[in-house]
């Protein structure tokens, strides 16, 4: 039985599936060769092509991992394969992809994981196998749209992985290694296609989102649309793998006086590439080069915008100690005049506004 | 001739070596403590540093994000030690 809680919970990113009679109808060390879930295996390709990654937290040796991809033939963006508890394997997975728990559901066919994981995390959404047969139903599972960064979003996360083990390994820089890696960065202004997209960010990001809140489709259409406004997207690629469209800002022109920025998102995938800092010094200088006297960036304040707090501190972009608002936001302010924030060599610009 | 080794300074030794682990570079395990943090110092970015905030948090139980609107203790190594060690 779900709760009214569970049922108005934010959408979900990564389903974690136990392995022994969960996925597979018996158990991978006992068992000769068990296969998996027909009913479970379609839930789980149907949730893969919406854009909803896979994950396992298994009690078993990692080759019960691999032994799932293969007869499943689905990839998988975590595996916690171990024999400690269940709870730290979800936060664990949790961690690595980047993950809010809200936004990860948890199946297992065991009551006392499932009570285990309910208790230690009660922001995941706790499922039985009946449960998850019937989630490609229930709104959480069912995002509203689904764009081509969605589908394959499975694929990028195996980029990611590949990405981020090359960056461990790699003895310089972080710089260096983005050159290394052929990081390619765009900022140019958003067209009417990107609009479903730019919608799917705004709704998908929490960390680096400065308004704290999804914008419709229908207000960005009107903002794009608007003379008096402009709209920048980023887009990222590298040898690993193209991420497309990963951030977006709206900027409101405002002649010689200070232009302010009612919303800014990025991507948690495009953390760590220096998309943040690029889309951040482009406003800045385009704002300037335009004739503006100052950027301000209104933000919420709240420890899921860290990552975006300190974007802003690292652009010069500063708030009044004591001014946070009543609705948690502050205004970050920054004058045009003097040095201005750099685009990153890796940066290309389309065009300026 | 040397005194005791004040917390913040503790607290500085302790941070280059959870940079240098962050980074995988141990070149920060000697940098003076003016060394800025973001910049062409450490090099921190949004990633870096919400993973070291969260480090600080876990090791002293000072949450450096909530108590400092503008994130000025984060300017240099040694206003970051200074920060926590006068918190904690």
């Amino acid at each position: 039985m779900i709760s009214n809680a569970a049922i108005n919970s934010p959408v979900i990113k990564c389903v974690v599936w136990d392995i022994d009679n969960t996925l597979l109808d018996g158990t991978y060390l006992e068992d000769r060769q068990p296969r998996p879930d027909p009913e479970l295996l379609a839930v789980l390709r149907e949730l893969a092509g919406r854009g909803i990654l896979h994950a396992l937290a298994s009690r078993n040796p990692a080759a019960a991992a691999d032994y799932v991809r293969e007869v499943t033939g689905l990839d998988f963006a975590a595996v916690e394969c171990g024999w400690g508890s269940k709870a730290e394997s979800v936060s664990r997975i949790a961690a690595e992809l980047g993950l809010a728990l809200d936004a990860i559901a948890f199946v297992d066919d065991d009551m006392a994981e499932r009570a285990e994981v309910a208790a230690a995390l009660p922001a995941v959404l706790v499922l039985t196998p009946e449960d998850a047969a019937e989630a490609a139903d229930w709104p959480q599972f069912n995002p509203a749209l689904i764009t081509a960064e969605a589908r394959r979003r499975g694929a990028l996360y195996a980029e990611r992985r590949r990405r981020h083990a090359d960056a461990a390994a790699f003895g310089g820089s972080r710089d260096e290694f983005l050159r290394r890696a052929g990081t390619r960065l765009t900022i140019g202004l958003a067209r009417p296609q990107d609009l479903p997209r730019l919608h799917e960010l705004s709704v998908r990001t929490h960390q680096l989102n400065s308004a704290g809140e999804p914008v419709t489709e229908a207000e960005l259409a009107a903002v794009l649309g608007s003379a008096g406004h402009l709209v920048a997207t980023v887009t990222l690629t590298d040898n690993y793998g193209d991420d497309g469209l990963v951030g977006a800002a709206i900027m409101t022109r405002n002649g010689a006086g200070p232009w302010s920025v009612p919303l800014v998102v990025m991507s948690c995938r495009a953390l760590g590439r220096g998309a943040l800092d690029a889309l951040l010094a482009w406003l800045c200088r385009s704002a300037a080069a335009a004739g503006a006297s100052e950027l301000l960036i209104p933000c919420l304040v709240t420890e899921r915008n860290v990552p975006m707090r300190l974007a802003l501190a690292a652009a010069g972009l500063r708030a009044e100690p004591g001014s946070v608002a009543p609705d948690g936001r502050a205004v970050f302010a920054r004058s045009l005049a003097g040095r201005l924030p750099d685009l990153p060599d890796w940066a290309t610009e389309q065009a300026r506004p | 001739m040397t005194g005791e080794p004040v917390p913040e300074q503790i607290v500085a030794a302790e941070l280059r070596m959870i940079l240098a682990e962050l980074t995988g570079r141990a070149e920060l395990l000697t940098i003076p403590a003016e060394t800025p943090l973001f910049g062409t110092g450490v090099g921190l970015d949004s990633l870096a540093g919400t993973l070291l905030l969260r480090q600080v948090q876990r090791r002293y139980g000072v949450d450096v994000a909530a108590e400092d609107l503008n994130l000025d203790s984060l300017q240099t190594l040694g206003t970051l030690a200074a920060f926590i060690a006068a918190r904690c």
